[in-house]
C-alpha cells in the first residue's frame, strides 16, 4: 500500500514551479499553437485506443465523464 | 459486452481548446496571423471513424482450437456546432459489433480445459470443458500441485508421473454483438472560464448504462495556466443471459441465486441481473512552461458499487479429498470410466479431485485513484512536437498500475504529419486474482449436477480468473498518419501492434506465459471543418447557389440522386438507414399458419423455425467530387449491423437434450459493401435535371460469418439476410430525372442492381434488383420542403446456396450425433434461397431541410420514412415494416 499523501506531492511540486515559468506573453504564443503542440491531437483515435485498454486491462478510467459498456469480452 | 472506458478522454471539445484559445488571440495579432496557418481546432466540424481490433491466437498448451479470437468493428461519427455566439454541442454516436473466442476460465493443463474433437478422423478444433464429464478425476501431489498420471495396467492402480505446473485457459467463443452509444456535451465559455455538461448512453443486448457528467474550466495567470474539474456519474445495468446452451448448465452461480430470473420467453434461458454505480471526480492543470513548452499534471478518484464482475468469466475450483478417504462411486477415473475405490492408487497420488466451475465472485466496491502527468515539448530544429505522459493508477483492490507513453508529432510538409508512438504499461494483480481454487471436497461430492452447497467449501467468496486482473506488463507502439486538405478537410489513419507478457511486468515477475496475447487495431477519419468552409461558402456567395441547387430529393432516393453543379465542388454527406421485418409470416401476398409452413416452407425437408423480427441498419458515408461541371464521382463506405430473432413453429416437438436449437437472436455487424459512382449530367436547363449513374458495389463485406459451435455441433453458416453484405462485384446503374417549378418540386428514379458474378466465394448470389419511383414535393417554408413517393421494388430469388460445410450434425431424430458433409442450418424458412426476393410497394413521407444563412449554412438535411404497402414475396417471408432514411450532406 503506498502512502497516499504521496498523491498530493507532485501538485506541491507544480505549485512551486508555476511561481518559476516564465512569462509568455500574447505575441510569444505561435509556437503553442503549432497543431503539433495541442494537447490532444487525434482525439477519435484517443477514443478508439482508450476505449481497448479500457477492456484489456485493469487500470482505466478515473475521468471526468463516465458512461459505456461492460467490457466483457 | 464491450468496454467503454469513461469517456474522459472524449474529445467532444478537445483538450486542446483552451490552449487553441488562448494562443487563437495571439494569432490575431498582426504580423502572426499570416505567418501560422488557422487550424480551426475550436471550430465546428463533423468526424467519421472506423477501427478494426483483431486478437491473435492464444496458446492452448499445444491444442488447436479454430475458434476465431476476439475481432471488433467500430465506427463512431461525432459532430460539433455552435448554437450561439459562446454556446457549443457537440454530440458522438459510437458503435462496436465484435464476436470470437475469449478466455473463460484457467485450469492446470492436465485437466484438458479445451477438449479436441476429431471430424472425418482429424482433430478439428477444441471445445471448452468446464465440468467433468461424469465426475472424471484430477490428481494433486501432498502440496496439492497437479498431476499428470496413467493408469498401470500390470500393477491395476494410478501412478503419478510428476508435478504438471502448466496453466492454460479454456476458450469460449462469444457471437456477434453489437453496442451503440450516444452521447452530447453542452458547453458555454466565457473570457476566462468555460463549463460544460454532458450525458448519454450506452445499450448493448445485456448491458445498459447511462451516464452525466459537468465540468468547468478556469484559465488563470493571463491564460498561461488553466485548471480544469470535473465530476461524473454513471449508473449500469447488467442483464446477461445464462443459457442452458452453456453457462447455466456447466457453472455454478449460487451466490448469485437472488439476482437470476428465469425468462418467460420459451427459451429457458434465466438472465443474471446486476446494477453498478460508477462515481468519479478529476481536477486537471495546464501550465505553460515556456514559449515551446507545456506541462500539465492531473488527479482522478473513482468510487464504484454493485454488481462489478465479468458475468462471462468463471474460476474453476477443484474439490479434493485424500485417496484414501473418499466416498466409494462418487469419483470417476478419467481413463477406465469406471468409479475408483480406495485402493486404486500407488503411494505417488495422495489426492484426488473432481473440477467446479464458479461464476467470478468480486467485491462489491472499488476505489480507484490515478495520478497523471505530461510534458509537451516544441523541438525547434525539426519543428516537431515530443508528447510524453506518465499516469499511475492505485485501487483498493490491490492493482498498482504505471503508464508511460511518449509520442513524436513530426510535420512532413503539404499538410502531412507522421506520429510514431510508444506505450508501457504494467500492473500487478488484484488480492483475489487465481489461476484456479482447491477446496477440500469434504465428506460427499456431487457428481454432474450443480450443487449451491459447494460455494460455501471454497477457500474465499472474492475470486476471479480473469486475466486482466493478473499480474502483468504490455508494450505497444504504432504509427499514426495525417493529411490536412485544404477547405477544413482531414484525413488520419493509424495502426498500432500490442503485446500483453506476463514477463513483461515491471519487477519481471508476472502471470504465466499461458495468459500472453497480442492484438493489433487499426483506424481511419476523416474530419470536415465546417466552420472554415461555412465561412469560404458565405464570402464566396456559395451558399446561396447550394440552396437553389437541383430540386429537393426525397432521403431515400438511392445516391441522393443530385448531382454537383460546379467543378471541383466537394460534398460530404453522411446516410442513416434502418428498416425493420415483423408481423406474419406471408406466403406470397398471404399470412400463412405455422402448419403450412411446417410443411412447405423449407425446401427438402420440413421448417421448425421462423423469425419472428430482423432489423437491418446502416451508416454510410457519401463523398463526393466533381472533377467537371457534368461529371461527378461518388465513393460511399458502408457499415451495416443487424439482429434478429426466431420462434419455434406450433406443432414442432423440441428435444428434450438441449442440442435443439429453436430459438434465440443473433446478431451480426461490421463493414458492409462500398458503392462507388460516377455520375452524368445528361440535361439540365434549371427547371429539368437528368442525370445518369454507372455505380459498382465492391464486396468488401464478409459473407461467411458463422453460427457458433454448440454441445458439440457445428453451427454452419448463418442465414443470408444476416450477411453483411452481396458477396459479389454488383453493377448498379441509375437514372434521375426532377424537376421544379416555384414552390413545386417533382421528380423520377429508377435504379438497378444486376450480379456480375454468378456466387460469391460463399456460394450463393442475391437475385437482381429494380426499383422505381416517382416523387412530387412543396416548400413548406423557405428552407423545407415535404415529398410524397411511390416506389415499386422487384428482386429475384437468389441464386446457388451456401457452400456445404462439413462437420458435426444432429440426426433427425434431434438426439445423434452424425458426421454430416453438410452443417448449414435448414430448419427455418430463412435458410432457404428461395424464400428471397419479390415484389413491393411503398409510399415515403419525408422532409427536407437546406439551411441558407446563420450557423448552418451550406447543410443539407432530409428524412423519409417509407411504408410498405404491400408485399408479394417469393416462398415464405416475414412482412416488412417499414424503414427511415435520414441524411446529411454538406456541399464546399
Amino acid at each position: 500500500m503506498i502512502n497516499r499523501n504521496l498523491l498530493f506531492l507532485p501538485w506541491l511540486l507544480s505549485a512551486a514551479a508555476i511561481g518559476g515559468c516564465a512569462e509568455v506573453q500574447p505575441w510569444e504564443r505561435g509556437i503553442l499553437a503549432k497543431p503539433q503542440m495541442a494537447l490532444e491531437l487525434y482525439p477519435l483515435q484517443t477514443e478508439l485506443r482508450s476505449h481497448i485498454y479500457g477492456s484489456r486491462e485493469a487500470a482505466s478510467g478515473g475521468g471526468a465523464s463516465g458512461g459505456g459498456g461492460c467490457g466483457c469480452y | 459486452m464491450v468496454a467503454t472506458k469513461p469517456l474522459n478522454n472524449t474529445p467532444l471539445v478537445r483538450e486542446s481548446t483552451t490552449l487553441q484559445a488562448l494562443t487563437a488571440a495571439a494569432l490575431l495579432l498582426p504580423g502572426l496571423a499570416a505567418q501560422q496557418p488557422v487550424y480551426a481546432a475550436d471550430g465546428d466540424e463533423f468526424s467519421f471513424q472506423y477501427g478494426r481490433y483483431e486478437e491473435g491466437k492464444r496458446d492452448l498448451g499445444g491444442i488447436k482450437s479454430t475458434l476465431q479470437p476476439i475481432e471488433v468493428d467500430s465506427l463512431q461519427s461525432s459532430g460539433r456546432v455552435s448554437l450561439a455566439d459562446r454556446v457549443k454541442f457537440a454530440f458522438n454516436f459510437i458503435q462496436d459489433t465484435w464476436s470470437g473466442a475469449t478466455p473463460i476460465t484457467t485450469a492446470p493443463s492436465s485437466r484438458g480445459g479445451n477438449r479436441p474433437y476429431t471430424q472425418f478422423n482429424t482433430v478439428a478444433g477444441a471445445s471448452p470443458l468446464l465440468k467433468d464429464i461424469d465426475g472424471g478425476a484430477i490428481y494433486f501431489d501432498q502440496n496439492r500441485r497437479p498431476l499428470n498420471s496413467f493408469l498401470d495396467g500390470d500393477l491395476g492402480e494410478r501412478v503419478s508421473l510428476g508435478v504438471d505446473d502448466r496453466v492454460v485457459h479454456t476458450m469460449s467463443v462469444a457471437s456477434p454483438e453489437t453496442r451503440k452509444e450516444g452521447n452530447f456535451k453542452l458547453s458555454h465559455e466565457w473570457d476566462e472560464m468555460a463549463i460544460d455538461v454532458g450525458g448519454g448512453i450506452s445499450v448493448e443486448s445485456d448491458y445498459e448504462s447511462r451516464f452525466g457528467n459537468l465540468g468547468a474550466r478556469f484559465d488563470f495567470n493571463q491564460k498561461l495556466t488553466t485548471l480544469a474539474i470535473g465530476g461524473s456519474y454513471a449508473n449500469s445495468e447488467n442483464f446477461s443471459r445464462l443459457s442452458p446452451h452453456f453457462t447455466k448448465s456447466y457453472i455454478n452461480s449460487s451466490a448469485f441465486a437472488n439476482q437470476i430470473r428465469t425468462l418467460n420467453d420459451g427459451t429457458g434461458d434465466s438472465v443474471i441481473l446486476g446494477d453498478r454505480e460508477d462515481w468519479s471526480g478529476n481536477i486537471n492543470l495546464t501550465q505553460v512552461v515556456n514559449k515551446s513548452a507545456l506541462f500539465k499534471l492531473g488527479t482522478g478518484f473513482t468510487h464504484s458499487t454493485g454488481y462489478l464482475e465479468n458475468p462471462y468469466k468463471a474460476v474453476t475450483a477443484f474439490f479434493i479429498a485424500d485417496v484414501n478417504a473418499i466416498a466409494e462411486g462418487s469419483v470417476t477415473d478419467p481413463d477406465s470410466g469406471f468409479p475408483v475405490t480406495i485402493g486404486d492408487f500407488s503411494s505417488t497420488i495422495p489426492y484426488v479431485g473432481v473440477a467446479r466451475a464458479f461464476l467470478e465472485q468480486r467485491p462489491n466496491n472499488r476505489n480507484q485513484f490515478n495520478l497523471t502527468t505530461g510534458w509537451v515539448q516544441h523541438i525547434a530544429p525539426l519543428d516537431a512536437a515530443l508528447h510524453f505522459d506518465y499516469r499511475f493508477n492505485h485501487d483498493d483492490w490491490g492493482i498498482n498500475a504505471h503508464t508511460f507513453e511518449g509520442d513524436w508529432v513530426q510535420p512532413v510538409g503539404s499538410g502531412w504529419t507522421i506520429t510514431p508512438r510508444v506505450r508501457y504499461y504494467s500492473q500487478s494483480q488484484a488480492d483475489f486474482y487465481y489461476q484456479y481454487l482447491i477446496a477440500d471436497m469434504g465428506s460427499t461430492v456431487s457428481t454432474g449436477a450443480i450443487d449451491p452447497g459447494d460455494n460455501a467449501k471454497l477457500p474465499t467468496q472474492t475470486f476471479s480468473s480473469d486475466h486482466r486482473l493478473s499480474g502483468f506488463g504490455a508494450l505497444s507502439g504504432g504509427v499514426m498518419i495525417g493529411k490536412q486538405f485544404a477547405r477544413g478537410l482531414r484525413f488520419d489513419a493509424g495502426f498500432e501492434y500490442y503485446t500483453h507478457r506476463g514477463s513483461l511486468r515491471m519487477d519481471g515477475v508476472g502471470e504465466g506465459d499461458y495468459a500472453d496475447f497480442d492484438y493489433w487495431v487499426a483506424n481511419g477519419s476523416m474530419t470536415v471543418n465546417l466552420s472554415t468552409l461555412g465561412r469560404t461558402l458565405a464570402e464566396s456567395g456559395h451558399a446561396h447557389h447550394a440552396l437553389h441547387h437541383g430540386a429537393p430529393l426525397p432521403a431515400g432516393i438511392f445516391c441522393n440522386g443530385h448531382m454537383l453543379e460546379k467543378a471541383d465542388d466537394f460534398m460530404m454527406g453522411y446516410i442513416y438507414m434502418y428498416g425493420r421485418q415483423d408481423g406474419a409470416i406471408l406466403q406470397g401476398s398471404r399470412p400463412v399458419n405455422d402448419a403450412t409452413i411446417i410443411a412447405n416452407g423449407c425446401e427438402g425437408g420440413s421448417c421448425r423455425t421462423v423469425p419472428t423480427f430482423m432489423n437491418m441498419y446502416m451508416h454510410m458515408l457519401d463523398i463526393m467530387y466533381a472533377p467537371t461541371d457534368w461529371f461527378n464521382l461518388m465513393l460511399m463506405p458502408q457499415f451495416m449491423d443487424m439482429d434478429m430473432n426466431l420462434r419455434q413453429l406450433s406443432g414442432v416437438v423440441p428435444d428434450t437434450k438441449t442440442y435443439d436449437h429453436l430459438h434465440g437472436g443473433h446478431t451480426t455487424g461490421g463493414i458492409g459493401d462500398t458503392l462507388m459512382y460516377g455520375m452524368f449530367k445528361l440535361f439540365d436547363d434549371g427547371q429539368h435535371h437528368v442525370n445518369v449513374g454507372m455505380g459498382f458495389s465492391a464486396p468488401t463485406a464478409d459473407v461467411d460469418i458463422k453460427l457458433n459451435r454448440m454441445h458439440g455441433v457445428d453451427g454452419g453458416f448463418i442465414h443470408y439476410g444476416m450477411q453483411l453484405g452481396s458477396g459479389t462485384w454488383d453493377f448498379k446503374p441509375t437514372l434521375t430525372y426532377s424537376g421544379r417549378y416555384d414552390d413545386w418540386s417533382w421528380g423520377a428514379q429508377i435504379n438497378g442492381t444486376t450480379r456480375m458474378q454468378n456466387h460469391n466465394q460463399s456460394g450463393f448470389a442475391f437475385g437482381d434488383m429494380v426499383q422505381s419511383s416517382a416523387w412530387g414535393g412543396y416548400n413548406l417554408l423557405k428552407w423545407l420542403s415535404g415529398s410524397v413517393r411511390g416506389v415499386y421494388t422487384t428482386q429475384g430469388a437468389i441464386r446457388g446456396r451456401f457452400n456445404p460445410i462439413p462437420g458435426d450434425c444432429i440426426a433427425a431424430d434431434q438426439q445423434t450425433k452424425l458426421s454430416c458433409a453438410d452443417t448449414n442450418p435448414q430448419g427455418g424458412t430463412m435458410d432457404h434461397p428461395q424464400n428471397y426476393g419479390g415484389r413491393f410497394w411503398d409510399v415515403g413521407l419525408g422532409l427536407n431541410a437546406m439551411i441558407p444563412d446563420g450557423a448552418f449554412v451550406g447543410h443539407h438535411m432530409s428524412v423519409e420514412w417509407l411504408q410498405p404497402v404491400m408485399d408479394d414475396v417469393n416462398g415464405y417471408q416475414l412482412e416488412r415494416s417499414g424503414s427511415l432514411t435520414a441524411t446529411w450532406s454538406y456541399m464546399f
